[in-house]
């Protein structure tokens, strides 16, 4: 085949497996930095005439326009441009750049609100249609049952994907570019055909139904493509044609589904290949290739849904998380870095800082040092990137595995994910202690319990007994909310077009997680190593506690501490794989928040650690704010401590240095910066932001957005614009460990 | 010994990334001093060695090869036949160790040994001759001269740092004094970095309830800073 021509061949001409023609075709690149081209005037055209309508996008509060008259599929708009000739790579969302769309398939009062919040009303057509339909949302809460709805209401249980998309899917869009739509087409058949000769079990006729509404995105997908005067039904035959079927595959997903995190993989390895065989056969030059990534990347920050002022609570900053992953090694210890690899992140360079693509490495010890030099270098200058331990996550899902969202690992096209967003446990231990009443709204949520005595020292073994029956109770309560959510989802809302791009029968995993993680661990140390006294309040609960001592604190390399934040993670897991979880799937576990820390502090009670009511949690895994006192490797090293093997949905780890404590000159601090990645990363922790920025910066960006409109910070697995941030989401930020000498 | 505090992360005093151990005690009372808190040989916690070496290890990932621990304080060589014992731990687990000082201490043996198996020194050159570190110091300039001497014959990797405050030390006459005593001294030191006084250390003074005789100064501003940086790297090419 032409398109094929002068690829090494192998397994992959014969069954789908992109993997495979990776191995046998890419051309590693251990060098540095030294080749790579700036923004051609091509791109710097374009790229201004973006961020003209991102500035227009702020002034107008954040949403430059809906499209409230249509719903959004993937045929539902005619083609749209930024600007024709100066594009390479064609393909929005809606017929306008930044205009977004209305999706109510996961939950229609959502999407009105949604549209209400920015000032705009539904289109009349689209209500129409959907008093027809039942969307994800009302299917949930048909079947909800009362404790489900009041564990949400008390917000142990926040961010559920009941009235959102679930998202946290990767399809493998570059089986479009390699294969062509017909021949993917023609392999769901034969899919079909094998899963028909088997007894029609519930899951078989589902899955033969999953399938059945594949067909029909697929062929849209195709449809879309020719609007654009392209015929994605044959292989890409050059790079840009590689990159361009790539995305419209992204991009269909895009159209049909808004669920948060739907990330775009681990492509750039990948369309290196397609690069390398045009430079030598002289039909592109470097500048040419670094276009084509630029083009590509204006296109991915592009990307945006319509979301209400609630969930924007809880992921802030209008993140869409197109999670894009970088270099990790091969299984036979090459590395998968190639000077695309380089290109992506060159973007950062070229187009300037910016939160979306949301640039992940996979660091392996054994990466070539040019490159981790460069990736310290463009953290160093951007606070744009994230690190994943690919040394930790290889062994695992092999070499062509992606994350999706933040720390979410996944084989690409092999495994799928439900979602499940996080249990709130430093309210279970207050839960715990009040004999299963909430301590907020007084109400009886858990089984009855006792509530622990006023002015008598916490016994440290009672409270612990009494955590674990709670947690036993919340695990089973979770598993089974999320296990009706999904069924419902797949019922309602089910992505077909991102599903037609994993093989018919993935491996599903279900991904819990946890929030509260270094407040619980503070307190119980707090129980065990101080004395804690529990003060009641009027309605007879505890409402607060008068902690005597010193007690050591999670974040200080202390095991004493450390050792209480492994047991949680540990006992919580355990006690959640005891429900089975919806079609099979596998039990995973994140210590991840987003930004959700800051609602769940507010929906939570005085803990016995010392933290006020209402005060927000630490990020992720990190370790409470100020409490790491021995500096910042201690803190990495308590971290480093949580065990990847019972939270295989991630440990997210956000840290902040100044760059004058990192070091005297940009070359230390680029060194120093890589001996950091590498220590953390060489004890098995799994994740870590880094920011390299003064809190001063922050200060003053918060007090006038104008001055630094680009700033771009880590924040917990994503990076946001700091001037997207509400004020107190700033506060937050800024009064998090910064580490810094004196 | 007498451990002060601990920072996990101390990129600045050496090369690479270091384990900062600060030791309590010094007498010099320089007249600029940040770390009032460090003074009294009774303050922070006893530590022995060998519990200094468990925690020091944790971090041996992040050392790579020119990496390490860095004493300081307080004026960790007050404290060197204990800081003895602890390299010799640390040789075994093939850490290397840094010393910043102010060279303000007599050349015991103890000094001397762990002078000779250190990666660096890095010696705070308070003042530039007798008169000026008499007035501003209790410490005796003599020692530093000897100290620095040391350094120098023995071809330890040195580098020299100077705190610059306003009305003070901040002119390029200073500089130019600060220069020729590190040439005539230690003419073979790898750099010199000048750092600007700042006003962090303030809440200190009030906190321990000492007076701060420089109540009233200013920071130093950033650019004067670059400025006479500049000016002492020409003076020492």
């Amino acid at each position: 085949m032409n398109e094929w021509r002068d690829f090494v061949s192998g397994r992959w001409n014969d069954t789908i497996d992109v993997r495979d023609f990776i191995q046998k075709n890419i051309t590693p690149y251990n060098g540095d930095e030294s080749f790579l081209e700036g923004p051609t005037e091509r791109t710097k055209r374009l790229w201004d005439r973006v961020q003209g309508l991102m500035k227009a996008e702020a002034e107008a509060g954040g949403v430059l326009d809906v499209a409230t008259n249509r719903v959004s599929s993937v045929l539902t708009y005619a083609p749209g441009y930024i600007n024709k000739e100066d594009e390479l790579i064609y393909g929005l969302q809606t017929e306008k750049p930044l205009c977004r769309a209305v999706n109510p398939f996961a939950g229609f009062r959502n999407a009105e609100q949604a549209c209400i919040a920015y000032g705009y009303d539904i289109g009349d057509d689209v209500r129409r249609e959907f008093s027809y339909r039942t969307t994800h949302n009302t299917g949930v809460f048909r079947a909800y049952t009362a404790t489900m709805k009041k564990a949400r209401h008390a917000g142990i249980l926040t961010g559920l994907p009941d009235a959102y998309a679930r998202g946290r899917l990767i399809g493998d869009y570059r089986r479009v570019a390699l294969y062509g739509m017909d021949r993917l087409i023609a392999q769901k058949k034969a899919d079909c055909a094998e899963i028909g000769i088997r007894d029609m079990s519930d899951e078989n006729i589902r899955l033969l139904e999953d399938i059945g509404r594949q067909f029909e995105f697929m062929a849209d997908l195709v449809k879309m493509a020719q609007q654009y005067g392209c015929d994605i039904t044959r292989p890409a035959q050059n790079a840009r044609e590689a990159v361009q079927w790539l995305y419209f595959a992204y991009l269909g997903g895009q159209k049909e589904q808004n669920g948060a995190a739907n990330s775009i993989g681990r492509i750039t390895s990948f369309i290196d290949i397609y690069i390398q065989r045009d430079l030598r056969e002289g039909t592109l030059d470097e500048a040419g290739a670094q276009e084509l990534i630029d083009d590509l990347v204006i296109k991915l920050r592009l990307i945006r849904h319509l979301r209400t002022p609630e969930y924007n609570d809880l992921f802030a900053g209008d993140p869409v998380w197109v999670t894009c992953s970088e270099g990790g090694m091969s299984e036979d210890g090459r590395p998968l870095l190639t000077k695309s690899s380089f290109r992506m992140l060159n973007t950062l360079r070229n187009l300037g800082p910016s939160a979306e693509p949301n640039i992940t490495v996979l660091w392996s010890q054994a990466l070539p040092d040019g490159f981790k030099r460069f990736c310290a270098r463009i953290s160093i200058e951007t606070d744009s990137i994230q690190y994943e331990n690919d040394d930790v996550m290889r062994p695992i899902y092999g070499d062509d595995y992606a994350i999706a969202c933040c720390v979410s690992a996944m084989k690409i096209g092999k495994q799928m994910q439900f979602f499940g967003a996080r249990c709130n446990l430093a309210k279970v231990l207050l839960m715990a202690l009040n004999g299963g009443c909430d301590e907020q709204y007084g109400e009886q949520i858990g089984p009855e319990g006792k509530v622990f005595e006023e002015g008598v020292p916490l016994d440290f073994e009672e409270v612990k007994d009494a955590l674990c029956r709670y947690m036993e109770w919340m695990a089973k309560l979770y598993v089974n909310t999320m296990n009706l959510i999904h069924f419902m989802h797949d019922k309602y809302a089910y992505e077909r077009l991102i599903m037609s791009l994993h093989d018919s029968e993935p491996e599903r995993l279900m991904a819990f997680g946890i929030s509260g993680l270094s407040v619980l661990a503070d307190s119980l140390s707090a129980i065990k190593y101080a004395k804690v006294i529990p003060i009641k309040g009027e309605n007879g609960l505890i409402v607060d506690f008068r902690t005597e001592g010193e007690f050591p604190k999670y974040g200080n390399d202390d095991d004493r501490a450390d050792d209480i934040a492994r047991w949680i993670v540990e006992r919580f897991y355990s006690e959640l794989i005891k429900t089975p979880a919806y079609r099979n799937a596998k039990h995973t576990l994140s210590v991840l928040t987003i930004t959700s820390n800051v609602v769940y502090g507010r929906k939570t009670g005085n803990t016995p650690d010392g933290r006020r009511a209402g005060e927000p949690f630490a990020p992720g895994a990190n370790p409470m704010h100020g409490r790491d006192s021995e500096g910042a490797l201690a803190s990495l090293n308590s971290v480093a401590k949580l065990c990847y093997d019972c939270c295989r949905d991630g440990i997210s780890n956000t840290f902040s240095i100044t760059p004058d404590t990192l070091g005297h000159d940009t070359e230390d601090q680029v060194g120093n910066l890589t001996s950091v990645i590498d220590g953390y990363f060489a004890q098995s922790a799994q994740h870590l932001n880094v920011n390299v920025l003064d809190r001063e910066k922050l200060v003053a960006a918060m007090n006038d957005p104008n001055l630094y409109p680009n700033l771009t910070i880590r924040v917990s697995g994503y990076a946001v614009n700091f001037n997207k941030l509400s004020k107190d989401k700033q506060l937050e930020v800024i009064a998090r460990t910064f580490h810094e000498r004196m | 010994m007498r451990v002060h505090s601990l920072e996990s992360l101390a990129a600045l005093d050496g090369k690479g990334l270091r384990y900062g151990v600060f030791l309590a005690g010094c007498g010099l009372r320089c007249v600029y001093c940040h770390n009032p808190d460090t003074w009294s040989a009774d303050a922070g916690t006893d530590m022995s060695p060998a519990e200094l070496l468990s925690k020091i290890v944790r971090y041996k990932p992040y050392f790579r090869t020119d990496g390490g621990v860095t004493f300081s304080g307080g004026e960790p060589l007050l404290q060197a036949d204990e800081l003895c014992k602890l390299a010799e731990l640390l040789k075994t687990e093939g850490i290397g160790y840094a010393v910043d000082t102010s060279g303000a201490v007599g050349l015991t043996d103890s000094v001397k040994r762990l002078l000779c198996g250190a990666q660096s020194v890095i010696c705070d050159l308070k003042f530039p001759d007798a008169e000026s570190f008499g007035r501003y110091t209790c410490g005796d300039f003599a020692l530093v001269e000897g100290f620095l001497a040391f350094l120098s014959e023995n071809d330890i990797p040195t580098w020299l740092r100077t705190v610059i405050v306003p009305g003070i030390n901040d002119t390029e006459e200073w500089m130019e004094r600060y220069a020729k005593t590190a040439k005539r001294l230690i003419p073979n030191a790898e750099r010199y970095e000048l750092l600007g006084f700042h006003t962090m250390g303030f809440f200190k003074y009030e906190r321990l309830g000492i007076e701060n005789p420089l109540a009233s100064v200013r920071s130093l501003d950033k650019e004067r800073l670059t400025e006479l940086q500049s000016y002492i790297n020409t003076l020492l090419k």
